[in-house]
């Protein structure tokens, strides 16, 4: 599902420009926006790179490091929004929330750990800032976040069904796996000997049944016989 | 299709989106598409406190997937609307 920001270099041709995108299945570059710096989290603005917005997934690319860069899916941004506040940050910039996979021991352990450590875990980033150097292209960059996202439509509706058969029926294959093998092996040992017992039981039943069935005979013909005794 | 119907109706009025990782944010319904993606405007964070970065951001994009609940302005709520409209919804229509 949801998998958070990760560690993307991929470049075309020499490795000096745009990111490689999956064209095969459709991914196409939606924007370009140079001269924008990337924070993660509460960290410090990275080097300036270049914004790359795809069909699919927002790609910063560092300038200065060739081996710099991050990507996030459209899939795992939770929102985005325009931040010109300096209150709740010093530069106007496009603020997003990431989705990670593990949201619920995140928010409170994200921010304490990663400053702590002086080093990212992209695992637990919730939070990423593209500050572009020209104020004035957020509202743009903000509208083409929005068409993307539009682009990447949840399949979670589906992905929940498919999971939901699935786990029942991994329940259900799990349930026989077990079943399966004890039942075999409890039946093996005592198989031949309880069918052989079971046919003596079977035996012994319908020969009592016979006897029993003489006995009413015999019992009949005692009255009789005792009937006729009194005679 | 019930609730983006809905939805759009409710265009231009004060709402509460409550996301999944707890977070809520009220501000003006100014669209919402077939996934249920909300586009607020004039917004500010319920919980400032525990959100301060989330201050005064002014227009928002939030992902459907990621909304628990939205909180409904009570005169913007017309049960008998909804009544026929989930009534219609149940019989396939």
């Amino acid at each position: 599902m949801a998998v958070g920001i990760r560690v993307y270099s991929e470049r075309v041709g020499d490795g000096g420009g745009e990111p490689v995108l999956d064209a095969e299945n459709g991914e196409e570059l939606m924007h370009v926006q140079p001269g924008v710096s990337i924070v993660l989290s509460n960290g410090p603005p990275e080097s300036p790179g270049t914004l790359y917005i795809s069909s699919k997934k927002v790609v910063w690319l560092s300038d200065v490091d060739r081996e710099k860069g991050y990507a996030v899916d459209f899939l795992s941004l939770s929102l985005h929004a325009v931040s010109r506040d300096p209150e709740a940050y010093p530069s106007p910039c496009i603020y997003t929330q990431i989705e990670t996979g593990d949201d619920e021991n995140v928010d409170e352990s994200e921010d304490s750990d990663s400053e702590c450590n002086g080093t990212l875990d992209l695992s637990k980033i919730t939070e990423m800032r593209l500050v572009p150097s020209d104020p004035s292209q957020l509202d743009h960059l903000f509208e083409i976040f929005c068409e993307c996202a539009e682009l990447n439509p949840e399949l979670i509706e589906e992905e929940e069904e498919h999971n939901w058969i699935s786990s029942v029926d991994q329940l259900r294959e799990e349930g026989t796996e077990v079943e399966d093998p004890n039942w075999f092996m409890s039946e093996n040992p005592t198989s031949t000997i309880g069918q052989s017992n079971g046919d003596h039981d079977l035996a012994r039943t319908v020969l009592e049944l016979q006897i029993n069935d003489r006995r009413f005979e015999d019992a009949d013909e005692m009255e009789h016989d005792v009937d006729s005794g009194h005679h | 299709m019930l609730f983006f119907s809905y939805f759009k109706e409710l265009v231009g009025r004060e709402v509460t989106v409550e996301l999944k990782n707890d977070l809520a944010i009220r501000g003006t319904l100014h669209s919402v598409d077939q996934y249920l993606n909300i586009k607020l405007e004039n917004t500010r964070v319920v919980d400032q406190d525990k959100y301060p970065h989330m201050l005064s951001v002014r227009n928002c994009f939030i992902r459907g997937s990621v909304v628990r609940y939205v909180q409904l302005p009570p005169e913007g709520v017309d049960v008998e609307l909804l009544h026929d409209a989930t009534r219609r919804e149940a019989r396939g229509g």
